[in-house]
């Protein structure tokens, strides 16, 4: 214990000592593993599809995202589908973040009818599949409650995901040394401004990259929604294969524009995980 | 030994016992009365119920029985008696429990706002102030993990004194410290002690106790074996345990 600090000079001079010549720093292997490997992905794609005699027509795909005519710029029906896309995974994140956090917080509580609706509402939400979910929600809970289709999938998918989110929140909030209720109590502060100042700043800090992960597949889940004919973008591209044929190129194309704003909300997240570095 | 003079009674203690839910019994019976301005300073072996005495003072454990009566409040099932008490007495801790996600003179400043309601100005003033006293106004604007044990300690104290409490615990506040930082906190821990703070200790620091106590207990097993001035305690200690206890700490 006490000669810790030695032996860490000593690691540090020994990884100076075997420091890799700088020529060697040129990632030359690493981008010639990485030709290899995707050459190998590509080839098994194109030999499957040649295979199967699909023809590929991914010259007809543009006109599908978007149109420019006449000096005119007009959407295409997928990103038709991606507004409401976007316009569903919005709200469906900001009602998430706030089921998930009053979940947790009555799972941490002490009132033991809170606890046990969040236990219930918890396990049935995260133990049967979204699918039914949807179902359940647009055909039983909306006639009831009188909102429309987009709604009852916004609903449907916030309760599923704020679901996962409680239990991130939760376990963040207990991850955080006792000591610090402690001290906040002990200069008499309420259970309120505890959480608000004290814990809740330190937990969601540490939260983030689940919370994030959990966000990237509320955006995917969104896809779901299509099967209560919610017109996103995953629901137009099924409209349009069966017009068209051109499953593959379409769904790949969709599964692209996927993988774009799920990276892009992940470079904000980094962004915002190191302008709120957590000091520990 | 020392000149100052104590007041009435701020905390009453009547036979307060506390058993954990394994079993422990860590408080048996327990008594004591503690008037103000009074240094007291609580020793003992480990597990002799020092700390959980400290903790059921300021609400921080449950006692099972007993009473505890502070400056007139009793402390029950009352949330706004518990409240009032927790905002009356300052407490440090071993760990120093500072808030890291925030800097030390916001550290300071929290309570005083929420709690206190002051204003940012006044209790911006009110921590440089008590961070000058302490020896810290050159690192307000630090984070706590930048800070070495005894000076996080110091913003610990600081931070407690902000909510101008009427009594301050200290639970063992030195023995997480790397011993060239104890003297430090115990000369901050001495000053305060000088000017009257009532405060309650429970340290391993016998020099301190002999120093600037006023009454120190001895305690085992949850009771009190012995209690009576720095003077008489460690010069004349009347109980075997007493004796054993200290032959084997001197």
């Amino acid at each position: 214990m006490d000669n810790g600090p030695a032996q860490n000079t000593q690691l540090v001079s020994d990884l100076s000592k075997t420091r890799i010549p700088a020529f060697s720093r040129l990632p030359v292997k690493d981008i010639i593993i990485y030709i290899f490997v995707m050459t190998g992905i590509i080839y098994v794609i194109l030999r499957g599809a040649s295979e199967q005699g699909y023809h590929w027509q991914w010259y007809r795909v543009p006109q599908y995202i978007f149109s420019f005519e006449d000096g005119i710029f007009t959407l295409g029906p997928l990103l038709q589908g991606l507004k409401i896309t976007l316009h569903i995974t919005w709200i469906s994140m900001i009602l998430t973040y706030l089921i998930g956090l009053v979940t947790a917080l009555l799972r941490l509580s002490d009132s033991i009818v809170g606890r046990f609706v969040a236990r219930i509402y918890l396990e049935v939400a995260r133990n049967t599949p979204l699918i039914v979910q949807l179902f359940f929600v647009y055909f039983v809970i909306a006639p009831v409650l009188g909102i429309d289709r987009l709604f009852a999938a916004i609903l449907a998918l916030s309760l599923f995901e704020g679901a996962y989110a409680s239990e991130i929140y939760r376990s963040g909030i207990v991850s955080l040394p006792k000591g610090q209720w402690e001290a906040a109590h002990s200069l008499g502060l309420t259970g309120f401004d505890t959480y608000r100042k004290v814990i809740l700043p330190q937990a969601i800090r540490r939260v983030l990259p689940p919370l994030t992960s959990q966000t990237i597949s509320l955006i995917k889940d969104s896809s779901l929604v299509s099967v209560i004919a919610v017109y996103e973008m995953t629901m137009q591209a099924n409209a349009l294969v069966a017009e068209t044929f051109l499953t593959f190129e379409l769904y790949f194309t969709i599964a692209g524009i996927y993988l774009v704003i799920t990276v892009f909300l992940s470079q904000v997240v980094a962004l915002l995980e190191r302008r709120f570095r957590v000091h520990h | 030994m020392s000149e100052k003079q104590l007041g009435d009674y701020i905390i009453n203690v009547k036979n307060i016992s506390k058993t954990f839910p394994n079993g422990v019994t860590a408080l048996d019976d327990f008594s004591t009365n503690i008037r103000r301005a009074e240094v007291v300073v609580v020793i003992g072996p480990s597990g002799s119920g020092k700390s959980t005495f400290l903790r059921c003072l300021n609400g921080l454990e449950e006692i099972d029985s007993g009473e505890i009566i502070f400056d007139g409040i009793p402390l029950d099932e009352n949330k706004k008696n518990r409240l009032k008490i927790r905002r009356e007495m300052g407490m440090v801790f071993q760990a120093f429990n500072l808030f890291p996600h925030m800097t030390v003179l916001q550290n300071v400043m929290l309570a005083q706002q929420l709690v206190r309601k002051s204003s940012k100005q006044v209790s911006r003033a009110v921590s440089m102030e008590l961070l000058e006293k302490v020896g810290i106004d050159d690192k307000v604007d630090s984070y706590p993990i930048q800070l070495s044990g005894g000076q996080q300690q110091r913003v610990a104290i600081a931070r407690a004194l902000a909510m101008k409490p009427k009594v301050m615990l200290f639970d063992e506040a030195t023995s997480a410290l790397d011993p060239e930082m104890i003297g430090e906190v115990l000369d901050v821990m001495k000053t305060l002690a000088r000017e009257g703070m009532t405060m309650i200790c429970v340290t391993h620091e016998l020099g301190f106790a002999q120093e600037v106590s006023d009454w120190v207990i001895f305690m085992d097993e949850g009771r009190i074996i012995e209690g009576g001035t720095a003077d008489h305690f460690f010069n004349n200690p009347q109980e075997d345990r007493t004796k054993l206890f200290l032959s084997q700490i001197l």
